[in-house]
């Protein structure tokens, strides 16, 4: 039994090998498409065109990850082809980790010969894709990675969504216009995206009031902790008009709750992973009138594309979640971005895409209308600013900042 | 038959043979000529795993130290070369929220000295914890060195204008050729090879199987344990530090505590105390999880979508076939043994079939 065993997983691992090495072989032909570069032409091509979508499917963000994916697939159901022919999503799972991801991407790029790669959640495995994806010349685009390295020296990663300093100052510039002269920062030592959305709100916070004292308060908590009464109660003597706390949505509703307990009656405002049920269903009453920034709102489609998004997608999603995640309508908006992109190209080549993306012009999404700038990034200036009222996500204001 | 594999000439030739082959497709793939850029990465992904576990089980498996500091060691490695190999020129971009120490962001080192010094910190650093943490024992040494790296990680993650905190460093050169990894490989494995069949790797393994015999006899157990640990440190801070080039970037949540367990799976899976087995265990984890990615692809089999096959599957794969190897190979694949021809030879003649359960039982 046990030398079945073990030559039966030898035999596995040689054969995989050899498979794998000759997938290039069989793969020839279509690297000839970059040297004849505009015109296709038909035979010599594979009728479908691939599109890479690395996600954290499993693993830590397996939940953000999969929304993430919902929207994705979505845009392929509704969209399903480019330059006449079929358009197939090759997912990859990447777990959240460096080395799946680096490997994952290397994977999509080699043996699936992917013209283009969506994602991912998350900046840290996104950064370390990205120069895989230089080097090889594939444009990906970002859904939700909101770390401003994911596209800084790397021109072929462009993104959906706005970044951290623009929500910073989102957030910054509501507070302002609320009369808001104080303020406290919380954030999650050790995470990429609280750490960044706070301290572009601290520097915001302090132009928009020209006060460098005006923030009383900058405390830091530890992954998993949830007793944040000390950081509280510091807060609390020093009684600032606003908290702003960026976290994930698993520790926001402990924050908001055990605020409220201590009698704190500042408005407590955070970033878009906030627009989360479970945010609601945890923090309950003490929910209400908290205050947060997001991507998207369902109930006041900003596009015709948007429209179209929700009243689909609504059905699509019926009795599994209750309200449509942003990130789902930034892996939609991907989905179309490129979609686009290839279509003007009128080719497969990695950098007829890339120069197609850079010339996106008033691209009208399901997020708002989109250009890029010169790092690839979205050029948004609009986001939501939403409130929770009487259990409810509602939309308050669209806030625009130059 | 077997006359012949114990002649010393065979085993020589055999030898050779099998180190051209090595380096013959080493060099092919290097060349581009045969593979592609997606089996190079795993390759080398898994050299490096090699390194790493071969230094978990020389403390671990051959001195018998149950330490689980590894992830804290590599991180110390990985920075090392993160901080030092950046170009000048990209540091202010990267340090954008807290500007870099003004004296690290004009110091640019070549990668193998940065490599190197990554890899003696992370020793030093192992002497300074060891010092006091090697009087635990068994689980208490466990929960130590795990605690250790723990707190590397929280201190990496709060020394911002060294390591930039939790955004991480990008733009670390990477290394054009697999050789940088496969060379350094061979090295520290060599390396620790000859160090364990030395004087001292037999006072190791004499204190893994009892200290107070290994007393006795005169071998100082403090010295021994220290050496043991430290050696390990480095080549964990080796490991790391090509883990950082391999991936061109590093941030602290890429050494949370759960990238020990990792290299724990792949020397017990090899066998605690083989470093032939360590080797084949690494690269089987590394590329057994690639090859699985087979199960997250959706499959429709005579025109029905099959729905069990979906992404994760591949995991719960990946932990049955270790279930099935744990409990048919209860020491690892090797146990105590180390991969030779005489090995492989008896092995298929059938000479070794009922043996093993008497030998090894390395695994506390």
């Amino acid at each position: 039994m046990k030398k079945v065993l073990s030559l039966l997983l030898s035999l596995l691992m040689v054969l995989t090998l050899f498979t794998a090495c000759s997938q290039p072989n069989n793969g020839g032909p279509s690297n000839q498409e970059p040297q004849t570069g505009g015109e296709e032409e038909p035979g010599t091509e594979e009728d479908v065109i691939k599109i890479g979508v690395f996600e954290p499917l499993t693993g830590m963000n397996g939940g953000g990850g999969q929304q993430e994916l919902g929207g994705i697939q979505y845009a392929n159901k509704m969209y399903p082809e480019v330059l006449g022919k079929k358009i197939e999503l090759v997912v990859v799972d990447n777990k959240s980790d460096k080395g799946e991801a680096t490997t994952a991407v290397t994977r999509l790029i080699e043996k699936d010969k992917v013209v283009a790669i969506i994602g991912s959640y998350g900046s840290a495995v996104s950064i370390a894709a990205g120069d895989i994806i230089k080097n090889a010349q594939i444009p990906a685009m970002g859904a939700s990675c909101t770390n401003p390295m994911v596209t800084q020296g790397n021109p072929f990663y462009f993104r959906a969504c706005f970044l951290d300093p623009f929500q910073g100052k989102v957030m910054a510039t509501y507070a302002v216009e609320q009369g808001a002269k104080t303020a406290a920062v919380i954030m999650q030592n050790g995470d990429d995206y609280s750490v960044g959305l706070a301290n572009f709100f601290i520097d915001a916070f302090k132009q928009l009031t020209g006060d460098p004292n005006s923030i009383v308060d900058v405390s830091e908590f530890q992954l998993n902790e949830s007793d944040f009464n000390a950081i509280l109660t510091n807060i609390k003597a020093k009684n600032p008009d606003v908290i702003f706390a960026p976290s994930a949505a698993t520790t926001a509703p402990l924050i908001i709750k055990q605020a409220r307990d201590l009698g704190i009656d500042a408005l407590i405002m955070g970033g878009d992973t906030w627009e989360n049920p479970a945010l609601i269903d945890v923090a309950g009453e003490a929910a209400e009138g908290v205050v947060l920034s997001t991507f998207f709102d369902e109930n006041d489609p900003v596009t015709n594309e948007a429209k179209k998004f929700v009243e689909g997608y609504k059905k699509e999603l019926a009795g599994k979640e209750p309200i449509i995640p942003a990130v789902a309508a930034l892996g939609y908006d991907a989905y179309i971005l490129l979609r686009d992109a290839i279509e003007r190209a009128g080719s497969t080549d990695g950098v007829a895409i890339r120069d197609a993306l850079k010339a996106t012009k008033d691209f009208e999404g399901v997020t708002g209308i989109i250009n890029f700038t010169e790092e690839g990034d979205a050029d948004k200036n609009l986001a939501v600013i939403k409130t929770i009222k009487d259990g409810q996500f509602v939309f308050v204001d669209s806030v625009e900042v130059q | 038959m077997i006359d012949k594999i114990n002649n010393k000439k065979t085993r020589l030739l055999l030898n050779i043979l099998l180190i051209v082959i090595f380096a013959t497709v080493i060099i092919l793939l290097d060349t581009d000529v045969i593979g592609d850029a997606y089996i190079r990465r795993i390759l080398n992904l898994s050299a490096i795993y090699a390194i790493v576990s071969v230094s978990m089980n020389l403390v671990n498996g051959f001195t018998g130290l149950f330490s689980l500091g590894q992830a804290g060691f590599m991180a110390i490695g990985a920075y090392s070369v993160a901080i030092f190999t950046v170009p000048l020129a990209e540091r202010a971009k990267i340090f954008y929220i807290t500007p870099q120490n003004p004296f690290l962001a004009q110091i640019e080192l070549p990668f193998i000295v940065a490599l190197l010094l990554g890899g003696f910190l992370a020793a030093l650093v192992a002497i300074m914890i060891g010092v006091p943490v090697l009087r635990l024992k068994s689980d208490y040494l466990a929960i130590a060195t795990l605690g250790f790296s723990e707190i590397i990680r929280i201190v990496f993650t709060n020394i911002k204008s060294i390591t930039n905190g939790a955004l991480g460093i990008k733009n670390i050169p990477t290394m054009p050729t697999m050789w940088v990894f496969f060379g350094i490989a061979i090295i520290s494995i060599g390396f620790m090879r000859l160090l364990i069949t030395s004087s001292y790797g037999r006072a190791f393994k004499a204190i893994r199987e009892d200290e107070v015999a290994a007393e006795a006899m005169g071998i100082n157990l403090f010295k021994h344990k220290v050496m043991s640990f430290s050696i390990g440190a480095f080549f964990a801070g080796i490991g790391g530090g090509l883990l950082a080039t391999l991936f061109a970037t590093v941030d602290p949540n890429q050494f949370y505590f759960p990238v020990t367990y990792n290299f724990l799976l792949i020397i017990v899976l090899g066998g605690m105390g083989s470093i032939s087995g360590t080797i084949i265990a690494s690269f089987l984890v590394t590329a057994g999880l690639e090859i699985l990615r087979f199960f997250d692809e959706p499959l429709t089999l005579f025109g029905i979508n099959i729905a069990l096959f979906r992404p994760g599957l591949r995991m719960v794969i990946f932990s049955i076939l270790l279930m099935l190897l744990v409990l048919f190979f209860r020491n690892g694949l090797m146990g105590q043994k180390e991969l030779s021809w005489k090995l492989i030879f008896d092995w298929f003649s059938g000479k070794i079939s009922r043996k093993r359960t008497g030998q090894g039982g390395g695994i506390q």
